[in-house]
């Protein structure tokens, strides 16, 4: 049960991160990513295309980052001064176009059948690298919230012809959000792929995306903890739900659909009853300046 | 009185022991077995029947006592096609439910996810349903009881040359079943002498194929050879009427496939398929599904979950109890309902017996062997 434990909390870690990332581009932000799975694939992929063409750790994880952040710039800059709308679904298809470029080049890494990578095979080191690898991110994402930067990021939330009449470019903060954002679930995406030691594009659909979706939004957009908390939520329902399953003696199919019956009333229910998300964001109190 | 009184305490005594013996014998622990299928999300049909034949063959061992007086008992998970998922289930089921096996319904790609786990673990995966290549390289913790794709395929491509086909075009799934399938089916479709003049791999899951099909219109093919699953099959098939496209469809496992429309399919559809399925365990086994779900045509994931737990039980009932030994070993004699089971060192099967099958008045018939 300990090991189960274990490695559920690791991914809970690992896709917090990503929720994080989430967050910093839309709840703090207001980009409307609906590729967000692709900076975590692409995360993935950098060691995946380093294990498949003999090369090191390290350089995978380079490589990684490095297509996360130019990836992070070349989908924003086409449809970066249009309106959100357009942002969604360039994103959408971006991952979606990642996603069917690594099924159909197998020289790539491996296309469908994905490569196989350096595993990390003690669960207790995973958990730590995780929860480390957290760590560090919420502490960065604090930063850049309490900093002139998020205060910046939330008015472009709101209105970014107000941005631009500060004289600041609204295009420049979204493209510096847009690559810290990409880098940090690029390295979520880098450490699940030693976590699992298996990379394939099944890993990577357009569900995984909206699944973090909801997780931000029950825990609360511009709510750091609540990214976390929800990513938390989220997985807690999905695999408590297997434990209810067993307990139930139904037939196993219509157990498996009751699985995700209950999945959805429970969010229904959490979104009707805590709209603000289950760690509402928090009111900037700011001291007026006197005259 | 005295006598009576001795022979109630007789017959007492003696109806104590049976049924302590018999409550000895349904106390022993169950040997918990895992099954990780897609019950909801992709491929929920093809999942649904290779759990039932697992029934089906849990229920036929309990039947007869268990294994050594253990009662098989199945914990059943649904993956949902994801990879994330399959992991929550496969770590479920090693670290809490303590399973020494855990039987898989694919794709390829979650398997191979959970491969090195069970690898770690010391744990065995029975494969019913992917095909990748890429699962031999887990020797001793990944056993199939599917062929690979290159063994059907072959096979197809040369069934079909020797029809007398002088092209043909491909349309089958794009994921490492279909295009592994097609591969080995054109090279030797090729090396009789065939032409092929297009090749198909659709995504899967959509609600019509027509832009992917068309061009079988312009290219005129002789014949189309194929493979896929139910929903995606229907779909194509309707789409290919649609189109007006006559041709005669060429199938690798043809009986996975789902017929749109009878009358116009009839005679038109055949292929090559596992050929257990026609023996008398494989009758048995159908007529064990019909009994206890009723008289819906069972899928061949019936008969390749029910081999899959018939060889874990002949593993664990060995001396020595289960191991990747006994597992390696569960096959010498065994005549499933797939037909005798030959692996290679790395525990993937080859050399299984191939049906040559058509479409008939509204069902698949067997007529003849390859």
């Amino acid at each position: 049960m300990l090991d189960f434990l274990v490695f559920a909390v690791t991914m809970i870690a690992i896709w917090s991160v990503v929720a994080l990332s989430l967050d910093l581009q839309f709840g703090l932000c207001g980009l409307v990513n609906f590729g967000q799975i692709l900076p975590f694939a692409l995360g993935a992929y950098g060691p995946a295309i380093s294990a498949a063409h003999g090369g090191s750790i390290s350089a995978g994880l380079a490589l990684g980052l490095a297509m996360a952040a130019v990836g992070g710039v070349l989908v924003l800059a086409p449809v970066g001064r249009l309106s959100q709308d357009y942002w969604a679904l360039v994103s959408l298809g971006a991952s979606e176009i990642f996603r069917l470029l690594m099924v159909n080049v197998t020289p790539i890494a491996g296309g469908q059948d994905g490569t196989a990578v350096a595993r990390v095979s003690n669960p207790l080191a995973a958990l730590g690298l995780a929860l480390g690898l957290l760590l560090a991110m919420l502490l960065l994402a604090r930063r850049i919230d309490r900093s002139p930067l998020g205060r910046l990021m939330r008015v472009l939330r709101e209105d970014d012809l107000l941005v631009a009449t500060l004289g600041r470019n609204p295009f420049r903060v979204q493209a510096l959000v847009t690559v810290v954002a990409w880098l940090m679930a690029a390295l979520a995406g880098a450490l699940y792929a030693h976590v699992v030691g298996f990379v394939a594009p099944s890993s990577f659909s357009v569900a995984e995306t909206f699944i973090v979706w909801t997780a931000l939004i029950l825990g609360g957009a511009g709510s750091l903890l609540g990214a976390v908390v929800g990513t938390a939520f989220v997985q807690f329902i999905s695999v408590s739900t297997r434990f209810l399953a067993a307990w139930s003696g139904l037939p196993f199919d219509l157990v498996a659909n009751l699985r995700l019956g209950i999945f959805g009333v429970v969010l229904v229910l959490v979104f009707l009853l805590r709209r603000e998300g289950l760690v509402p964001e928090r009111k900037v109190r700011v001291d007026a300046v006197g005259p | 009185m005295q006598r009576f009184i001795h022979s109630m305490v007789g017959a007492g005594a003696v109806a104590l022991a049976f049924l302590s013996s018999g409550a000895q014998a349904q106390s022993k622990e169950p040997i918990p077995i895992g099954v990780i299928a897609n019950l909801t999300g992709m491929d929920v049909k093809t999942s649904t029947d290779m759990v039932r034949g697992i029934q089906i063959a849990a229920d036929a061992v309990n039947k007869d006592g268990g294994v050594d007086g253990q009662p098989i008992k199945l914990i059943i998970e649904d993956a949902q096609y994801k990879t994330q998922e399959a992991l929550n289930a496969a770590t479920k089921l090693y670290d809490v439910d303590k399973v020494p096996a855990v039987i898989m319904f694919g794709g390829s790609s979650i398997e191979l996810a959970v491969a090195p786990i069970a690898k770690q673990k010391g744990k065995i995966i029975v494969n019913t349903s992917s095909s990748s290549a890429k699962l031999g390289d887990f020797p001793g913790t990944v056993y199939s009881v599917l062929p690979l794709d290159d063994i059907v395929g072959k096979a197809l491509g040369e069934w079909t040359a020797a029809q007398g086909v002088k092209s043909a075009a491909f349309v089958v799934p794009n994921n490492t079943f279909g295009t592994g399938l097609m591969d080995a089916a054109a090279t030797a479709f090729e090396a009789k002498g065939g032409k092929i003049v297009a090749k198909i791999a659709y995504s899967e899951g959509q609600p019509d194929y027509r832009a992917d099909i068309q061009q079988l219109v312009s290219s005129k093919p002789d014949a189309i050879m194929t493979t896929g699953y139910g929903d995606d099959s229907r779909t194509i098939f309707k789409d290919a009427r649609t189109l007006g496209l006559k041709q005669v469809w060429y199938a690798g496992y043809p009986s996975i496939l789902t017929v749109e429309n009878e009358a116009w399919m009839n005679g038109h559809l055949m292929g090559v398929d596992n050929g257990g399925l026609s023996g008398d365990v494989a009758k048995k086994v159908g007529a064990d599904y019909a009994a206890k779900f009723g008289k819906e045509e069972p899928l061949p994931h019936v008969f390749y979950g029910y081999d899959a737990l018939m060889l874990i039980a002949r593993a664990a009932a060995a001396p020595g109890g289960f191991s990747a030994t006994t597992m390696a070993k569960s096959i010498d004699g065994y005549q499933g309902a797939t037909g005798a089971i030959k692996w290679d060192v790395r525990g993937q099967r080859i050399d299984p017996p191939i049906d040559v099958i058509s479409y008939k008045d509204g069902k698949f018939v067997t007529t003849g062997q390859q």
